[in-house]
């Protein structure tokens, strides 16, 4: 079984980095960013399955950060981080294709669930993808 | 407070009263009073002119009778001569007949000779041979030819007057001369009446009554002096003195008789007015009437007005205090919110952080450290803690959020029944009852059912609450005309104290220990109510329970 790799996006250094932390410590691969930018640029370099975006973020916010992510690699899932407040924006992030969100202060049962469920959807993708391009090569290779 | 607006409600009474009695009194008193004047001048005018022809009528009437009595004297000195009537036998016959003619007008007939000698007479004093060469009378006759005296009383003591002839010139001239009763001549002016008061009498130019008054005046008596203006004019005179009793009298006055004497018709004012002041007292009659009718009809009227205007304000101060609740509570929930989200992050980095630690202590190297399970207690306490205030933050944004609400048709008694059934049997387990009687054939209404479950959860939440253990819960669903449909949900609880039921709406409000209830729950409900365009309201006894009313809107 594969490690999940994930990218923690919050512009609260010490929520991101101990939320990391706690990850890590559940086996999973964590990298964590303070901004939309710097997300956008690391999700360029990198592999990533599951990315937790905080919706409230100063410059690029979580929802235009989301968007521009799906623009790079559609396939990662995006859980998305919310006040209670920005509820509607949640709604209209995923409607921009992301997962789920999660009300801040999460719970991290309630979190690490999501991100299991977003990492088999994504891994289910990611087989049925590769089967269909393992039928693709079957299928061009001469008989 | 309540003392003030009823003083200003009444001061507010009186105002219309006494304007709108004026804007009627006055018209009526303007117009009442315009008839009136009208009226007495018509009246007044009638009064003159009947006085003044009565005057005429009379004038004419004495100078006829006076120059018929002098006219008829003529004719006999014309038809018999002198020697004629000296005759007692032919004097008397001349004498009867002029009698009968002339209604007994006549004392008595004598013959006088130019010197002044009684030749010859008829009548009932012995007045023969007397010589009447010094008297006025005869010079005057002499002169004339015609002569009428004024009344006196003569050697006689009765009134009268004389009317004498001459016939012939000079030293063969001799005169017929009568007598006339006064008293019979008086009765034609005598005889005038006129309504209660009305009288007509003739004074002499020197100031005598020269026939009797009705007032008490009698034949010859002297006028006071000034009580007749005597000075000599032409026509009819039109005057007003006061009377001697303090009347206002009216008179009408001429000359007669070459001026010597003046006939006067007179008539107290308030007899010639008497019909003028009764229609005025019936006038007064009516207008205190109508005024009477006026006023009490405004007095209902504005009553009535004032009452109306004290239930509008009444209304009005009801609805101003449900505004200020609601944006009261808009506020707060703003302000709120901003703090909720505010302190959110912290709240999170605190959860994290507590959870990293309880992390590591799962960590092989830490478990055996000496103290760690109260490390780990406290560690959990921070986290359940924590999650307190996440619950408490996430309330209070929900109650200030601005969710986009799902409206559809809603079958009230379905929904109500789904919520209570979630409730029942954990309420069964502490011996409370539901008694539900829903209406039947309860319209669709138009609303948001998530919000209107979280309401009714609420309130059957709150009601479990207060039964604490055993009791029942009413729930009941009406419809009631074209009103509002009220879903009641009551309890036979503790009830609210007074003090407490003017705040249970306001957030954070509770009465609950600490770590029970937030205080939020009411708060939210007022507000989805508010967001759904009905109501709640809420009546409490304390010891026998509460009620709480929610008003739905029924329209689409």
């Amino acid at each position: 079984m594969p490690i999940p790799r994930i990218l923690i996006v919050d512009d609260e250094e010490r929520f991101r980095t101990t939320l990391g932390k706690r990850l890590t410590e559940r086996e999973l691969d964590v990298v964590t960013v303070g901004s939309g930018i710097e997300a956008i640029d690391e999700v360029k370099h990198r592999l990533y399955d599951v990315i937790i975006l905080d919706i409230k973020m100063p410059g690029l916010d979580g929802i235009e950060t989301l968007a521009e992510i799906k623009k790079i690699n559609s396939v990662i899932e995006v859980i998305l981080l919310t006040g209670h407040a920005s509820v509607d924006s949640a709604v209209e992030g995923m409607r921009l294709g992301a997962y789920d969100y999660v009300l801040k202060p999460c719970d991290i049962e309630q979190l690490l669930e999501r991100i299991n469920g977003a990492y088999e959807v994504k891994a289910a993708r990611d087989e049925r993808i590769r089967q269909a391009e393992i039928r693709k090569l079957i299928d061009r290779s001469p008989t | 407070m309540a003392d003030e607006g009823k003083n200003s409600y009444l001061g507010l009474r009186r105002y219309i009263v006494i304007i709108l009695c004026a804007a009627a009194a006055i018209p009526l008193g303007l117009i009442g009073g315009t008839i009136y004047y009208q009226y007495r001048n018509s009246i007044s005018e009638r009064v003159t002119t009947q006085l003044t022809s009565i005057v005429r009528e009379h004038k004419e009437a004495i100078e006829k009778f006076l120059q018929e009595v002098t006219s008829a004297m003529r004719v006999v000195t014309q038809l018999k001569t002198l020697n004629d009537l000296r005759n007692r036998d032919v004097l008397q016959k001349v004498f009867d007949s002029l009698q009968r003619e002339y209604d007994h007008a006549f004392e008595d007939l004598g013959v006088i000779d130019a010197q002044g000698n009684h030749l010859a007479y008829i009548g009932p004093y012995d007045l023969l041979g007397k010589n009447y060469r010094g008297a006025a009378w005869f010079k005057e006759t002499m002169e004339k030819e015609v002569f009428i005296s004024d009344v006196f009383l003569g050697f006689r003591q009765v009134p009268h007057f004389i009317a004498a002839v001459k016939k012939g010139k000079g030293r063969e001239a001799w005169i017929l001369r009568a007598t006339i009763n006064a008293a019979r001549f008086s009765s034609l002016v005598e005889n005038v009446r006129l309504g209660r008061t009305g009288e007509a009498f003739i004074v002499s130019s020197e100031g005598f009554y020269q026939t009797q008054s009705r007032i008490g005046n009698r034949i010859m008596e002297r006028a006071p002096p000034g009580s007749f203006d005597l000075t000599d004019f032409a026509g009819v005179k039109f005057w007003e003195v006061m009377g001697k009793n303090g009347r206002k009298v009216l008179r009408a006055k001429t000359w007669m008789k070459n001026g010597h004497w003046l006939l006067i018709v007179q008539q107290d004012d308030d007899d010639a007015f008497s019909e003028l002041y009764a229609t005025r007292n019936r006038a007064i009659a009516v207008f205190i009437f109508g005024a009477l009718v006026i006023g009490m009809v405004t007095f209902l009227t504005t009553r009535l007005l004032v009452r109306k205007i004290e239930r509008i304000d009444r209304e009005k101060n009801i609805l101003d205090e449900q505004l200020i609740q609601s944006s009261k509570l808009a506020s707060i929930g703003e302000l709120s919110a901003g703090i909720a989200h505010e302190i959110n992050n912290p709240l999170a980095i605190i959860g994290e952080e507590a959870g990293w630690m309880q992390d590591l202590l799962r960590r092989p190297g830490l478990k055996e450290l000496e103290g760690i399970g109260e490390f780990r207690d406290s560690l959990r306490e921070i986290c359940q803690q924590a999650g307190r205030c996440r619950e408490i933050t996430h309330k209070l944004l929900s109650f200030a959020r601005k969710m986009e609400s799902v409206v559809k048709d809603v079958e009230l008694n379905r929904l109500i029944e789904e919520v209570v059934s979630m409730r029942e049997r954990e309420a069964s387990l502490n011996n409370i009852k539901f008694v539900k009687n829903y209406q039947k054939d309860l319209p669709l209404i138009y609303s948001d059912p998530s919000l209107l479950r979280q309401v009714f959860l609420n309130l059957i939440n709150n009601a479990i609450d207060a039964l604490q253990k055993g009791g029942e819960i009413k729930i009941e669903t009406v419809l009631d005309g074209e009103n509002p449909v009220e879903v009641k949900i009551g309890d036979t609880g503790v009830g609210i104290p007074r003090e407490n039921l003017k705040k249970i709406f306001d957030p954070f409000f509770t009465t609950k220990a600490p770590g029970k209830g937030t205080g939020l729950g009411l708060s939210i409900c007022h507000g989805i109510m508010e967001k759904l365009g009905g109501r709640i309201s809420v009546t409490s006894q304390v010891g026998e329970g509460t009620v709480f009313t929610v008003y739905l809107p029924r329209e689409h």
